[in-house]
Parts: structure tokens; C-alpha cells; sequence
């Protein structure tokens, strides 16, 4: 059944606010946050779960990219949903420390993002993480799958051919399981 | 390796799979989707995991006795329905294989009322040296344990989430 020209997102060319400017970096590097003091668990590190909680605002600062931001559910016109992510834990992060996030676009459809973050300690260097996500589009009234807006594909299918240049970073398609010693 | 651990092991629990956490969707878990967040359902996996741990002697007097810890390496989940503030959680938990210094384990998350499965969660556990902070084998009790859940755990059929590389999957 096609339902998406009833959908409020499919009738608007442009969204109700404004857009930010597309960064033209490849991977995107716009995001920056620092570990605190609530993400330290009893290890002393910041706890598995927050790493996801960081990763998960950087995957906000990229849809704000695409005009798919808080203003995209605030104003009650969609929301993306992760449906899968895979978390590689590299090295361990302690509590002020400086982080630094990039993103990769893997792959797109109609309706999903496919793509990768990497967190660095952003005065060391040192690559602490990674985050493979598959993301879904959703329409707000019917809380069900729906195509990515007009003004998102067109920012999406920009951002995603500067990508495809880029090598793609060993953490992303792995299968988890214990790796036996030959 | 530690030969021993210098407290009381609690009494193993042998059911295949480990079906005793259970845990509610806390109001600060939600976003402004309003429902679960994604790093939350790892928050509340990881509270899984640690029922795991504590069940092969691996608790939190493991770690104030400073003698070991247990770092995750790796995590999948998939998302497979949503969740909202208040809902009870029932979580299964399966190891699928492990080794002198690790364990893989498949955690399923169900709406523990309705039943549905909300989630699901592979991880990688690797047991910690608390002085070196470096990978150690386990203690020999916990080795133990371990040893008499893997033929249990080891007959179970392997579930199909388990393994899954992501991707598109274009027709």
C-alpha cells in the first residue's frame, strides 16, 4: 500500500527551520563532547552503556546535517530510530576526558542510514571507540518507516558520494565472536 | 591464575538459558522520542550481563577486593521494539562460547508482561588482571563454573541473531 504522499514529511520541500550549512568534511569531524563524571562506572571508565550515550549525540549532530535534528520531532514531522549497532570498545576513557568523534557514511536506501563513528581522546589521539549504526527513518504520525524527506535525501546522497572515497575503517561488518589463535 | 577467591561463591545457577534478571525502563532511560533510549538498552544489557558474572562468582567483591574486573570488548544489539518508561524487563541469557580469558554471551530482552522481544545483545566479556589491568584468565572457581554451564549452554540451539554482520541487505 502507498500511504507516503499522506505523509507530512513527503508534502514539504523544505522543513519549517532552518537548515545549518553542510559541512563538506569527509568523515564529518564536527562533533566534540568530554567524558563525565555521572559515565564512570565502579572500574573507574567511562561505563559500556555511555559510550552509546556519547555516540548517540554525535548521531544527532549528523542528522542535524541532513535537517533531520530535534526540530524534526519537535515540530512533530518524524524521528530516526536506530534499528542495529555494533560497539567495538578499544581503548578506556576516564572521567574529563576530551573526545572527538568522527562519521562515515557506509550505505543509504529510500528510508535508512548505514554508518560508522569513530571517538578519539581528542589530545591524545588515540582511537577509543567505534559505533556502526543502522539508522531508520520514521514518520511522526504513524511512528512507522517512511522515506527520508526531499531536503534530507538531497544532503544525504551529497554527504554519502563525498564519502564513498574514503577507505572503510576495519571495525565496520564485523562479526562478533571469539577470534581462536592459530 | 587465581587458584582460589576469598569469598563465597552465591549457589550456581545451571538453567540453560540463565533466565533471572529482570529490570524496569527507568524515566531518566527515556529521549524525546519517548521511549527507551539506544544506549540505554546497553545500560540495561550490561545489567544482564553483570547477573552472568555474578552467577560464575564474578561480582562486585571481585572488583572491591581488587582482584579482578570484567571489560567489555565488543557489543551488538539489535532494536527490535520500543519500549516506554515504567515497562518490566525479563532477560534471558545464553553463552555461546568462551575461552580461558573470555566469554561470548546472547542476551534477549522481552517485555516481561506482554512477552515481546524488545532486543537483542551479543557481547564480548574479557576478565581483567585488577593490578596489571590487562587481560588475565579467569580464577580457577570461576573456570569451574564455567565448565559445568557450557555443555548446558552448549546444547541449546543457536540463536538466529547471533552473528549477524549489519548491512542494507539490497534486493
Amino acid at each position: 500500500m502507498r500511504r507516503s504522499a499522506s505523509l507530512r514529511s513527503r508534502r514539504m520541500k523544505l522543513p519549517p527551520y532552518p537548515m545549518i550549512e553542510l559541512d563538506p568534511a569527509a568523515p564529518l569531524d564536527l562533533h566534540r563532547a568530554t567524558v563525565l563524571p555521572e559515565w564512570i562506572d565502579w572500574n573507574g571508565h567511562m561505563n559500556v552503556g555511555y559510550y552509546v550515550v556519547a555516540f548517540d549525540k554525535a548521531t544527532d549532530t549528523l542528522c542535524q546535517q541532513f535537517g533531520c535534528g530535534w526540530e524534526y520531532t519537535r515540530d512533530k514531522i518524524g524521528m530516526t530510530f536506530v534499528l542495529e549497532a555494533h560497539v567495538t570498545y578499544d581503548r578506556e576513557v576516564k572521567e574529563g576526558d576530551p573526545l572527538r568523534i568522527t562519521t562515515q557514511i557506509l550505505d543509504h536506501d529510500a528510508k535508512r542510514l548505514h554508518y560508522i563513528h569513530c571517538m578519539y581522546h581528542a589530545t591524545e589521539g588515540y582511537l577509543a571507540a567505534t559505533n556502526e549504526l543502522m539508522l531508520m527513518n520514521i514518520d511522526y504520525e504513524t511512528r512507522r518507516a517512511a522515506p527520508w524527506p526531499d531536503w534530507a535525501m538531497a544532503r544525504i546522497e551529497q554527504m554519502a558520494a563525498a564519502h564513498k572515497a574514503l577507505p572503510v575503517p576495519p571495525q565496520a561488518g564485523r562479526l562478533i565472536g571469539i577470534k581462536r589463535k592459530k | 591464575m587465581l587458584a582460589s577467591l576469598p569469598y563465597e561463591l552465591p549457589e550456581l545457577v545451571t538453567t540453560a538459558p540463565l533466565d533471572t534478571h529482570r529490570s524496569t525502563v527507568l524515566k531518566e532511560w527515556v529521549d524525546w522520542n519517548g521511549h527507551m533510549n539506544v544506549a540505554f538498552y546497553v545500560t540495561a544489557f550490561d545489567q544482564a550481563s553483570g547477573a552472568f558474572m555474578r552467577n560464575i562468582g564474578l561480582g562486585r567483591r571481585y572488583v572491591d577486593g581488587k582482584l579482578g574486573m570484567t571489560f567489555v570488548l565488543e557489543t551488538h544489539v539489535t532494536y527490535d521494539r520500543e519500549l516506554r518508561e515504567g515497562a518490566p524487563l525479563r532477560f534471558t541469557t545464553q553463552l555461546v562460547a568462551r575461552d580461558a580469558k573470555r566469554v561470548h554471551l546472547y542476551h534477549e530482552m522481552f517485555h516481561a508482561d506482554q512477552g515481546y522481544l524488545a532486543a537483542t545483545n551479543e557481547v564480548i566479556v574479557m576478565n581483567i588482571d585488577y593490578a596489571t589491568r590487562r587481560s588475565a584468565p579467569y580464577p580457577k572457581p570461576v573456570q569451574e563454573r564455567l565448565d559445568i554451564l557450557w555443555p548446558l549452554h552448549a546444547a541449546l540451539p543457536k540463536p538466529a541473531k547471533v552473528g549477524r554482520v549489519m548491512g542494507l541487505g539490497k534486493k
